[in-house]
């Protein structure tokens, strides 16, 4: 799997880290040592366009997948987003609440929204996809929209 | 209280705002350039249409070559910023509607062809901004000349 795969369309070329799986709202999550770090897709951050402001439920929370774990608010829209595992909330991303655009900037690396401790990641695995999954389907949603 | 020195009088300040059509922050950051322009400081300002510069309006380029400029860019993609430097311009100051915001979440603009109250106070509040640079650039009241 390559570092990423990439998609041209017209002035956008959106990336898919190959290191990550994705959640069907196009979170994309990672798993380090038992943790699992989050954050949005280049695809969904260039979609929705400059990042506001960023809330992320509080450090500490236990949440179900697909509950609410943050609102980003952009210049187009306000976007809730569900947790893509059940887990604790271990850690948000300080550098957001100053510099929110940090995930536009870098979605997949100094942009990630929030530290998870999954508490069934085997269990809930197959609610995830897989980077060549997502970006396919990132291709297709594209195509519609430009319809 | 200062004023402007004849010299500086007779060099008017460009006001170079978003272009963009159907975006909220873009109409945010025309309203505010009208305000500085008309209401403001009509007689230090000269409001000058990005479009203009994108098409390579020769009038356009002249009034912005040589001459200080203050853009209003929308989003990051800071077009009006970029089109100034490109034409030749001297970027005396620039903008983003974004960065306003967010110092002023209380007002957070909606709609398009007519903003909502919050959004047309958004652009006075970045109107004012530009012409606390202008008076900083030139010396000029800060309250504006019809304010």
């Amino acid at each position: 799997m390559p570092e990423f795969l990439e998609f041209t369309y017209e002035k956008f070329t959106i990336r898919v880290a190959g290191d990550c799986l994705y959640s069907d709202e196009g979170l994309w999550v990672k798993l380090e040592g038992g943790k699992a770090r989050v954050g949005l897709s280049d695809f969904i951050q260039q979609r929705n366009g400059d990042v506001a402001f960023v809330e992320v439920k509080p450090v500490g929370e236990v949440l179900r997948a697909g509950e609410e774990l943050a609102v980003v608010e952009t210049i187009k829209v306000d976007i809730s987003l569900g947790m893509p595992v059940s887990g604790k909330l271990l850690e948000e991303n300080p550098v957001l609440e100053i510099t929110p655009e940090t995930i536009n900037q870098d979605p997949y690396g100094a942009g990630w929204l929030a530290l998870i401790e999954p508490s069934d990641w085997q269990g809930e695995l197959a609610q995830l996809m897989e980077p060549q999954v997502y970006f396919e389907r990132m291709k297709l949603q594209v195509a519609r929209e430009m319809e | 209280m200062s004023f402007a020195t004849k010299a500086e009088e007779s060099r008017k300040v460009n006001v170079v705002p978003c272009s963009g059509i159907g975006k909220t922050y873009g109409s945010v950051s025309r309203l505010a350039a009208y305000v500085v322009t008309e209401d403001l400081l009509p007689e230090r300002t000269c409001l000058v249409a990005l479009s203009r510069l994108v098409m390579g309006d020769e009038s356009a380029r002249e009034a912005i070559s040589g001459s200080p400029a203050i853009t209003i860019d929308g989003c990051s993609l800071a077009c009006a910023t970029k089109m100034v430097r490109e034409s030749g311009g001297e970027l005396a100051g620039s903008f983003a509607v974004l960065d306003v915001y967010r110092r002023h979440r209380q007002l957070k603009p909606k709609g398009i062809a007519e903003l909502n109250e919050a959004g047309e106070d958004l652009a006075r509040v970045l109107a004012h901004e530009v012409v606390e640079t202008i008076a900083q650039l030139s010396n000029v009241p800060k309250e504006g000349q019809h304010g």
